[in-house]
C-alpha cells in the first residue's frame, strides 16, 4: 500500500497541474497515430480529427494547440471536443504533442507534429454507399450522407426498406447535378427497380432500358448546363480469383453510352459500337465534351463470350476518349483518342474533370475496367490546359485507389482507397494547390478513431454535396415501393 | 383440498421442476454438443463499446446483443446449456411468482420453456439460414423482458400514472426488445384487466398498451431501415430464403400468448384434485413431448457437424472415423447414403493424412439429400473450409464474404478470414480480424497464436494447418466461375493444367481428384506426374487399382510394366467374377450384393457408384 502511494506521488509530480507531463524524455520520432493525421492539410470546416496513439505505453497525454487555444487530452484514444476543435483550428496551424509513459514510468515526449488548416473550405456534406465486402450477396446496402463538419451520418436510403426475403433490391450510383441535392439520382435494381430521380426536389422513377439499348443506365454524369445525363449501359459479370490478392474480377462483356434527356424522357445512343466497350462517361466543365473510356474487343458474341473475356482479361487495356457535343442540338462529334493507356500497357478508368475544367483525374491500373478490385490502381492526372499528365504519387498507395470526387471549388479531392488493409475501402481527402499538387491524404474523421479498423463494410462512390438531401429515407422508400418506373422513349440518331 | 393432498401435488411438481431442467441440461450437453457449438461458431460477440453502440442504435438491437452475449458460452456446450436451462427455469419460476400461480400448476409455467427449447433444437439445417444475431437466446430474454414489464408496471396503480408509465415503458421496451417490448405491455394490460382495480384503472392501461402496440413500431420506423412489414416482428428470429413465417415466428408468438394467459388463470380458482392431477400429468407429457417431437434428430446432420468440428480441431484422424461409424450403423440399410459434405470432408481428411490412396475408396459413396425442406448449399456449409484447406484461398474468401453478408460476421468467418489473409501475406487485414477475435473470450488465445504467425510469416511453413496448404499454392492464379457448386469447382481446379512448379502434395491431390473423376486420360497424366514427383516406395492401393483397371480396359501394355500387388490382381479377378455373376444392377442393389472387401475397391466405384450429384 505504502509502495503504491509512493508511486502515485511520484507520478503526480511528473504531471503538471495542466495535465501536461513534466520531466519528459524526448524522442526523435514522430508518434505513430491512427489514422495518420500528421502533417496533413485540412479544411477549416472539418470535424475533429480524432486519432489513436499507436505507441505502447501505460499512460497517454496529447496536447493539441492552435494559437493560444489548447486541449489537453489523456488516453490512448484522442477525442477532441467539437467546441474546442472549432477554436483551435481557427489559427491556421494545429500543433500535436504526444506524451507516452513507458514501462519504466518515464514520460516520453514525441517530436511535435502539425496539421495545416487551409483557407479553402470543403463542401459540408458528402454521400457514399455503405456496402458489405461480398461478391454477389447484397442483402444490406445503404446510401448515407455525412456532415463533414461533425460526425453526423444519416441514411439516405437502404435497400432493406423495400426488399423482402424473396425479392432483393440493389441500389447504386447516386449522383448529383452541380453538387445540389435538388437534382440527383440513384438506381434501384431488380425488385421495384428503376432510376430514382429527384428533379427540382420532386421524385420520379424512370426505366431507361429501351428496346434499342443494352440496359438501364449505369454510371451517370449530369450535364453541367443542360438537362441531360450521360450514362453507360453495361452487362456486368464477375468472377473469383483462386489465389490472388485480387479477390474479384469484374468486367462488362458489352457496354455502350447513352444520353438521357430529362425534358423529353428520351434515351439516345452516344456510342454503341459492338466491338467497343465504352464506359464511365464524364462531362467537361463546359459540357461541350464528353470523356469516356473504351476498349476494342472483337470476340464472338456467343455463349462463350463471357468466359473467353475472363480468360483474356489481362489484355483489356482501356483508353481515354472524348467526343465533342453541341448541347443545343444534341449533336456529337467523332470519338477522339485522348490518352493511349494501352500503349503504356495500362488501362485507364473513371475519368473525372475538375469543376474549373482544368484537370482530369482518372484511375490507371494494369488491365480491366473495374480498378477497385485490383491490387493496385493508381491515380493519373491530366492538365487539360497544356495536355500533360502525371501519376499522382503523393496520393497513390500500395493498394487500390478508385472512385474519386472533386469538391465544388475544385480544391479538395475525396477518393476511396484500400490503403489501410487492401480490402475495406475507406474515404480519404487531399488538398490540391494551384499547381495541381496534392497534400498528404487524410482519412474521413470518425468519432471513434478505431472506426476504420473495426468497421467491416466498405465505402463506395463518395460524392460531395453542397447541402444535405432533404427527402427522407421513408419518403424514398414509400415512393419506390408504390411507383412503377416510367419507361423512357428511345430517340434514334438522325438518319438512323 | 387438504394439506396431505396438497403436499402430494407439491411433491410431483417440485420433483418435475428439478428433474426436467437437469435432464434437459444433460441431453443438451451430451447429445447436442456439436449443434450448440455450431450455433456459437456462427455467432460473434466481442467486448467492445463501438460494437455495442452499433447494436444499441437500432430497435431490438440490445436484445440481439444480449442474445449474442449468452451465445458465446455455447462454445463450451455444457456451459451454454447450463445457462440456457437456468434461463428457462428463471422464466418459469418468475412466471409462477409474478402471477401467483399455485405450485400445483407450476409445471404449466414451463410450457414456454419447452416451446423455446423445441424451437431451437428443431432448427437442424435452418441454423445455416437464420440471419438473426443472438437468435438462440433472444426469445427467452425477450420473454423475461415481457415478464419484467408486468412486475414494473404493476407497481403503479393510479390510472393516469399507470397510463403514462405504460406508454413510456412500452416505447422504451420496443426499442430495447422489439416485439417482446410490445408483448410486455399487452401482458401487463391483461394482468391489470384481471386485477381488482377500478374500471378506469383497468381501461386506461389497456388503451395505453393498444396505443403502444400500434404506434411504437410506426414511430421507430423513421429511425430504422426496416420494411414496415417487419416492424411488428422485430426481435423474432428471421431467415433468408423466405422460410415460412409460421416456422420462424409462430412458436415464439405462442409462447408469448401463453404468458398473456397467465394472469387469466386467476379466474379458474380452486380445481378438483382429479383435475389437478390430470393437469400435472398432462403438463409433464406436454413438456416432454414438445422438445421430443420437434428435436431435429437426423444422424447425417449430426455426423456432418461432428466432422466439421473435427476439421476445425485439425483432428484429421477423427473425421473418417466418424464417417465410418455412421456407415457401419447403416450397414444393413441399403437406402442410406452419406451426404456430399461427409464424403468431401472424409476425402479432405484422408488427403491431409496422406491416406487417400489407400483408404479413399474404403467408404461408401453417395449423395443423400439433406433431410430438410430448406436445402442449404454445400458452399454455405463448408465452402470456405474446403477452399481454404485445398489451397484455394480466393474461393474460401469469397464464401466467407457471402456468409458474412447474409448472416453477419461470426467467429468462424473471422477465423478463416484471418487464415486466408495470412496465406495472402496481407498482415494489415489479418491484424484487423485478429483485433476482433482478441476481444472475445474463447478465441483470444487462438488470435494470439495467429498474431505470432502474422509477425513472422516464415513460421507458416511449419505450423498447422498452413504447412499442408502452402504446398498446394503452387499454381498460377486463375479466374474461375464457381457457380456450379463447391465440389465441382474444386474438382475442376485440380483437373486443370498441371502447374509448372507443382509440388508432390499438389500432384497427390490432383491424382486423387483425377481418379474420382473416372477419366482415364486425366488419370494417366496425373498418375505419371505423381510417380515422378512423389517417387513412392510403393504405389498406393487405389492408384494401383485404377491403373490396373484402365490398363485392362485400354490394353495399353502397362499391366506388365507397372508393379501391381498380387492383392490388387486378386481383387480385380474376384470383382470381375462377382460382377459377371450378379449381372447388371443399380447402386442400391450392388451395395447389398457385393461384400465389403469388393465394395471398397476402385473397380466397384468405377462401375457401380453412379448418379452421384455433386454440389
Amino acid at each position: 500500500m505504502k509502495h503504491c502511494i509512493t508511486i502515485s506521488a511520484i507520478l503526480a509530480l511528473t504531471v503538471s497541474c495542466t495535465g501536461i507531463p513534466k520531466n519528459t524524455v524526448p524522442s526523435d520520432s514522430v508518434p505513430s497515430i491512427f489514422p495518420d493525421y500528421t502533417d496533413v492539410v485540412i479544411p477549416a470546416n472539418i470535424a475533429p480529427l480524432n486519432f489513436k496513439i499507436e505507441e505502447k505505453g501505460k499512460k497517454y497525454v496529447t496536447v493539441i494547440t492552435g494559437g493560444s487555444e489548447r486541449a489537453v487530452i489523456s488516453g490512448q484514444k484522442v477525442r477532441i471536443p467539437q467546441r474546442k476543435w472549432e477554436k483551435i483550428k481557427k489559427r491556421g496551424l494545429i500543433g500535436i504533442e504526444v506524451f507516452v509513459m513507458n514501462d519504466k514510468d518515464q514520460w516520453i515526449s514525441y517530436r511535435p507534429t502539425s496539421i495545416s488548416v487551409s483557407d479553402d473550405e470543403i463542401d459540408p456534406y458528402i454521400s457514399y454507399r455503405i456496402i458489405p465486402v461480398a461478391v454477389e450477396a447484397y442483402q444490406e446496402l445503404s446510401i448515407r450522407q455525412r456532415n463533414l463538419t461533425d460526425f453526423d451520418e444519416k441514411v439516405v436510403f437502404a435497400n432493406t426498406m423495400i426488399q423482402t426475403n424473396a425479392d432483393g433490391a440493389c441500389i447504386n450510383c447516386h449522383s448529383y447535378k452541380d453538387y445540389s441535392t435538388d437534382n440527383m439520382l440513384f438506381h434501384v435494381r431488380q425488385f421495384k427497380g428503376g432510376t430514382v430521380m429527384v428533379l427540382d426536389g420532386k421524385l420520379h422513377k424512370i426505366n431507361m432500358k429501351t428496346d434499342s439499348t443494352l440496359s438501364a443506365g449505369v454510371y451517370p454524369s449530369w450535364h453541367p448546363t443542360h438537362e441531360y445525363i450521360a450514362l453507360s449501359n453495361n452487362r456486368t459479370h464477375q468472377s473469383v480469383h483462386s489465389a490472388s490478392h485480387d479477390k474479384l474480377e469484374v468486367l462488362d462483356d458489352i457496354s455502350d453510352l447513352i444520353l438521357y434527356d430529362i425534358k423529353t424522357n428520351t434515351v439516345s445512343v452516344i456510342e454503341n459500337d459492338s466491338c467497343e466497350l465504352e464506359n464511365y462517361p464524364n462531362w467537361s466543365a463546359d459540357g461541350r465534351k464528353l470523356y469516356y473510356v473504351s476498349y476494342r474487343y472483337e470476340g464472338d458474341y456467343g455463349d462463350k463470350r463471357k468466359n473467353e473475356m475472363f480468360l483474356a482479361r489481362e489484355t483489356f487495356k482501356f483508353n481515354l476518349y472524348s467526343k465533342s457535343f453541341e448541347p443545343d442540338t444534341k449533336t456529337w462529334g467523332p470519338a477522339r483518342l485522348e490518352f493511349d493507356a494501352a500503349a503504356r500497357d495500362s488501362s485507364i478508368t473513371w475519368p473525372r474533370v475538375s469543376p474549373d475544367g482544368r484537370w482530369l483525374l482518372a484511375c490507371i491500373s494494369t488491365h480491366g475496367v473495374f480498378p477497385l478490385d485490383q491490387i493496385v490502381s493508381d491515380f493519373i492526372m491530366f492538365d487539360l490546359k497544356n495536355g500533360t499528365y502525371r501519376y499522382v504519387d503523393e496520393i497513390n498507395s500500395q493498394y487500390a485507389e478508385s472512385f474519386h470526387s472533386w469538391s465544388s471549388n475544385g480544391k479538395w479531392l475525396m477518393f476511396s482507397t484500400r490503403r489501410e488493409d487492401g480490402v475495406h475501402t475507406r474515404l480519404y481527402f487531399s488538398h490540391m494547390d494551384e499547381n495541381g499538387r496534392f497534400s498528404k491524404p487524410f482519412a474521413l474523421p470518425q468519432h471513434d478513431p478505431d472506426f476504420n479498423r473495426e468497421f467491416l463494410y466498405a465505402f463506395n462512390i463518395p460524392e460531395f454535396m453542397k447541402e444535405p438531401i432533404h427527402i427522407t429515407p421513408r419518403q424514398f422508400a414509400s415512393f419506390i415501393s408504390s411507383t412503377d418506373a416510367i419507361p423512357a422513349k428511345y430517340e434514334s440518331k438522325r438518319g438512323e | 383440498m387438504n394439506q396431505k393432498e396438497e403436499n402430494k401435488f407439491s411433491v410431483i411438481t417440485t420433483k418435475a421442476r428439478w428433474v426436467l431442467p437437469v435432464a434437459l441440461w444433460a441431453v443438451l450437453s451430451f447429445c447436442s454438443g456439436p449443434f450448440l457449438a455450431k450455433v456459437e461458431e456462427r455467432s460473434f460477440f466481442q467486448f467492445d463499446l463501438f460494437w455495442f453502440y452499433d447494436f444499441l442504435g437500432q430497435p431490438a438491437g440490445l436484445l440481439s446483443w444480449c442474445g449474442l452475449f449468452f451465445t458465446q458460452f455455447l462454445h463450451l456446450p455444457w456451459l451454454g446449456a447450463l445457462i440456457w436451462v437456468l434461463l428457462l427455469t428463471l422464466t418459469a419460476e418468475l412466471t409462477r411468482i409474478v402471477f401467483r400461480i399455485s405450485s400445483k400448476y407450476a409445471l404449466l409455467t414451463y410450457l414456454p420453456a419447452a416451446i423455446f427449447t423445441g424451437y431451437n433444437m428443431s432448427m437442424g439445417y435452418l441454423i445455416y439460414l437464420v440471419n438473426h444475431p443472438g437468435f438462440f437466446f433472444a426469445p427467452v430474454l425477450g420473454y423475461l423482458w415481457a415478464l419484467l414489464s408486468v412486475v414494473v408496471l404493476r407497481r403503479f396503480t393510479k390510472p393516469a400514472t399507470s397510463l403514462i408509465l405504460i406508454l413510456i415503458w412500452g416505447f422504451a421496451g420496443y426499442y430495447i426488445a422489439g416485439v417482446y417490448g410490445l408483448a410486455g405491455v399487452i401482458v401487463s394490460a391483461v394482468d391489470t384487466a384481471f386485477s381488482d382495480r377500478s374500471r378506469m384503472g383497468r381501461i386506461l392501461p389497456a388503451a395505453g398498451a393498444v396505443a403502444v402496440f400500434i404506434l411504437a413500431p410506426i414511430l421507430f420506423l423513421g429511425s430504422t431501415t426496416y420494411c414496415l412489414s417487419t416492424a411488428w416482428t422485430l426481435g423474432i428470429p428471421d431467415s433468408i430464403h423466405g422460410i415460412s413465417l409460421a416456422r420462424m415466428q409462430l412458436p415464439i408468438v405462442i409462447a408469448l400468448v401463453l404468458l398473456a394467459l397467465a394472469p387469466v388463470s386467476r379466474i379458474f380458482g380452486e380445481l378438483s384434485d382429479k383435475i389437478c392431477l390430470r393437469i400435472q400429468i398432462a403438463s409433464i407429457v406436454v413438456l416432454l413431448a414438445i422438445p421430443a417431437f420437434s428435436w431435429y434428430k437426423d444422424r447425417n446432420f449430426k455426423t456432418e457437424l461432428e466432422m466439421i468440428q473435427a476439421v476445425e480441431e485439425l483432428d484429421w484422424e477423427k473425421v473418417p472415423k466418424l464417417f465410418d461409424q455412421l456407415a457401419q450403423d447403416h450397414e444393413s440399410d441399403p437406402s442410406w447414403q452419406p451426404t456430399r459434405i461427409m464424403v468431401a470432408l472424409k476425402d479432405l481428411a484422408l488427403i491431409k493424412t496422406g491416406q487417400e490412396g489407400n483408404l479413399g475408396f474404403g467408404f461408401d459413396d453417395g449423395s443423400m439429400q439433406q433431410n430438410t425442406d430448406n436445402k442449404v448449399q454445400m458452399s454455405m456449409q463448408v465452402g470456405w473450409i474446403l477452399g481454404f484447406h485445398y489451397g484455394i484461398p480466393g474461393f474460401c474468401q469469397r464464401w466467407i464474404y457471402e456468409e458474412s453478408m447474409l448472416f453477419g460476421w461470426s467467429n468462424m468467418t473471422f477465423k478463416y478470414s484471418t487464415m486466408t489473409a495470412l496465406l495472402f501475406g496481407n498482415t494489415e487485414l489479418a491484424d484487423k480480424y485478429l483485433t476482433m477475435l482478441d476481444k472475445t473470450i474463447f478465441y483470444r488465445k487462438w488470435a494470439r497464436e495467429q498474431r505470432k504467425l502474422n509477425r513472422d510469416r516464415s513460421l507458416l511453413a511449419t505450423t498447422a494447418p498452413y504447412d499442408l496448404i502452402l504446398p498446394l499454392l503452387c499454381y498460377d492464379d486463375v479466374v474461375l466461375a464457381d457457380q456450379e457448386g463447391c465440389e465441382t469447382f474444386i474438382k475442376r481446379h485440380f483437373g486443370g493444367p498441371s502447374p509448372e512448379n507443382s509440388t508432390p502434395l499438389y500432384d497427390r491431390v490432383a491424382l486423387y481428384f483425377a481418379i474420382k473423376s473416372k477419366d482415364p486420360t486425366l488419370f494417366w497424366t496425373r498418375f505419371f506426374l505423381y510417380l515422378e514427383s512423389n517417387n513412392p516406395h510403393k504405389i498406393d492401393r487405389y492408384y494401383q487399382e485404377a491403373a490396373y483397371l484402365y490398363s485392362s480396359i485400354q490394353k495399353n501394355g502397362l499391366l506388365e510394366a507397372l508393379p501391381f500387388d498380387d492383392q490388387v490382381k486378386d481383387l480385380y479377378n474376384s470383382f470381375t467374377e462377382s460382377a459377371s455373376k450378379f449381372g447388371p444392377m443399380n447402386m442400391e442393389e450392388a451395395k447389398m450384393k457385393f461384400p465389403a472387401n469388393l465394395r471398397h475397391t476402385f473397380f466397384y466405384y468405377y462401375y457401380y457408384v453412379n448418379n452421384i450429384k455433386l454440389f
